[in-house]
């Protein structure tokens, strides 16, 4: 039943299910399609396609797997008027996202240094599952970090005003709205702001191997052999929990409005309406939590940076989320017109000229970072016009899962881990020796092939690829 | 069926199959499960109780409420629940003691966060002898 267009574009036709409004698209090759089928990312694209209001197509990347209601990977765009928001279509890590510092060091001038650097970063940013964070922030105070993200964190002295600027929305999303957020929220977030977490995120120094084009890289602060870091980490048990409540709300929201849906976990309600609203002004609040978190994790770093190497100047290269909704101007047949975009796994990728981007980005396109697992590269693409034209300016978010957990954790001991990654000299620290299994390069997708689905369908373009010398895990 | 509960594979995140004499056992199973995921239970020692009172729509919301719940406590509260008992159980209402103590990064064995307890492929299916539920958990 999937129709393919060409060799990266598949597209689920309405009658594929009953009740789908519009069509599906999933982009992956001939390859990637098979085992995207294996799952059920398919039948979550198309169950997303009969939500009530929706614009364009219900969109796939090619990193999609099955998620809980809309699949990782998803995209879709709702009319402000008469679309709905579903919590489930932003997923429970609001703002989960990655930030890519750029450092004054080549990979040869740290060799020696590595594993102390390592060591410290480790001592300086709290990670692992129930860690509290290094401030104890009154509940209060809390407030002003949903307000202000990462502004608030720069207010505290942790960054400068420059690093606002390379951070999508600026670091703050406006209408945020604390008061939505509910206590049981705030207290699963006040202990946690600047900590990593658990699960998939990580902090990882990289250096940059290969560079595809070199005027955007350096305008972009990017050069061969150069040391990086790329943070990955959300807004921690603040944001899963808002989206907790408001999942919950909706369940009854729902049942008001006279909606219903093929999955519950797709939960939705008018945008026009007052849950709707306040879940809006909820989630962006939990987005701004999390910008504030990666400020804080920044600042750590080039702490570290300056006590192990004496040269903690990092450049944020960019910030960018990936679960969020957002309202963004787009063309929806033929006109301009604002629409609320889903992001769930998935990465805004304005091109160049985008009124949304920094003045000094703004002849390039944004940065679109993409963190493959430990122990296999990264990559910095740039956003097109061909993706503003077909995804409502959005690409892929990174690998993507290709195995489970208790999988992955069967088949590989600790030390055939470490074994593989001192074969490949990149150092490692977890907190647990099962998240390290857990979490092992072949656990996920080969995010090279995602990345040349997403470069030859033209919705981002290949600037540079990163690889790790030192993994931090939770 | 002895209660018990087993870890189940999902590509991204984890699920437990919890199972019970009755539907109160398999909520309890559910929790265990829970919390094996997150820490090694074996390391918390019952030195406090807190009790619950819940209401919901239904029953899928109610185990939904339920484990949320429990995480909220470890999460919010910095309490990490070991055992669990409850009282009373219906279609929409439960009451709950729960013991444990509070967090101690020293003494705990932490694995993993648990971000929500999820709809997807919530399943309660009772047999003549015994209750089996399925939930999967966004890690």
């Amino acid at each position: 039943m999937l129709k393919k267009i060409d060799n990266y574009r598949h597209i689920i036709p309405k009658e594929y299910k009953k009740g789908m409004l519009i069509e599906g698209m999933i982009y992956a090759d001939d390859e990637m399609i098979k085992q995207i089928e294996k799952d059920q990312t398919k039948e979550q694209v198309a169950n997303v396609a009969t939500l009530p209001g929706l614009v364009g197509r219900s969109l796939a990347m090619p990193d999609a797997h099955q998620g809980y209601g809309f699949c990782i990977g998803g995209v879709a765009a709702a009319d402000p008027d008469e679309g709905i928001v579903s919590a489930g279509g932003v997923g429970f890590d609001i703002n989960c996202g990655v930030r890519l510092l750029a450092s004054k060091f080549e990979h040869r001038d740290i060799t020696a240094k590595l594993q102390e650097l390592l060591n410290q970063l480790f001592r300086d940013i709290p990670c692992g599952t129930g860690k509290k964070g290094l401030l104890n922030i009154a509940k209060n105070e809390l407030d002003n970090v949903l307000l202000k993200g990462a502004q608030w964190a720069v207010e505290q002295g942790f960054g400068v005003e420059r690093d606002i600027a390379h951070i999508e929305e600026y670091g703050k999303i406006p209408n945020a709205n604390p008061k939505w957020v509910s206590n049981r929220a705030k207290d699963r977030g006040h202990h946690q702001l600047g900590t990593l977490g658990s699960g998939n995120h990580f902090l990882e120094i990289q250096v940059v191997s290969e560079i595809y084009e070199e005027d955007t890289a350096r305008h972009f602060g990017l050069h061969k052999n150069q040391i990086v870091v790329l943070i990955h980490s959300g807004s921690r048990g603040l944001g899963h929990q808002v989206c907790t409540d408001y999942l919950d709300a909706m369940q009854d929201g729902m049942r008001r409005y006279g909606i219903s849906v093929v999955d519950r976990q797709l939960a939705c309600v008018p945008i026009k309406s007052k849950e709707g609203q306040e879940y809006l002004q909820a989630m962006v609040a939990a987005a701004n939590f999390a910008f504030a978190n990666r400020q804080m994790m920044t600042h750590w770093t080039r702490e570290a940076f300056q006590r192990v190497l004496g040269n903690g100047e990092l450049d944020i290269v960019y910030d960018v989320c990936h679960n969020i909704a957002k309202y963004e101007d787009h063309e929806v047949d033929g006109k301009r017109k604002r629409v609320l975009v889903h992001r769930k796994g998935a990465t805004r990728a304005f091109p160049k000229g985008h009124p949304a981007l920094p003045e000094e980005l703004r002849d390039f396109g944004q940065p679109v970072l993409i963190p493959g697992s430990m122990g296999t590269c990264s990559y910095v693409l740039v956003g097109t016009e061909q993706a503003m034209k077909e995804t409502f300016g959005s690409s892929c978010h990174g690998a993507g899962r290709a195995m489970s957990r208790t999988r992955a954790k069967n088949e590989t001991t600790v030390d055939e881990l470490m074994k593989e990654m001192n074969s490949k000299n990149i150092l490692v620290r977890g907190q647990t020796r099962s998240g390290l299994t857990e979490e092992k390069p072949d656990a996920y997708k080969d995010v090279s092939q995602v990345v040349e689905v997403v470069h030859g369908a033209g919705i981002a373009r290949k600037v540079a690829k990163l690889l790790p010398v030192a993994v931090m895990k939770g | 069926m002895k209660p018990g509960f087993t870890i189940l594979e999902h590509p991204a995140d984890m699920g437990i199959e919890a199972t019970g004499e009755t539907l109160a056992q398999a909520f309890e199973q559910a929790a265990m499960g829970m919390m094996s995921i997150i820490l090694d239970v074996s390391t918390v020692e019952k030195k406090d109780t807190r009790t619950i009172n819940l209401r919901a729509g239904d029953i899928e919301q109610l185990l939904v409420k339920w484990l949320t719940e429990i995480l909220y406590l470890y999460d919010g509260q910095q309490f990490v629940p070991c055992s669990f008992s409850i009282q009373k159980l219906s279609e929409t209402n439960l009451e709950a003691k729960i013991n444990g103590e509070q967090l101690q990064q020293e003494k705990h064995r932490t694995k993993l966060d648990v971000k929500a307890v999820t709809y997807h492929q919530l399943s309660i299916k009772h047999s003549v002898n015994d209750v089996t539920l399925t939930v999967f958990l966004d890690i």
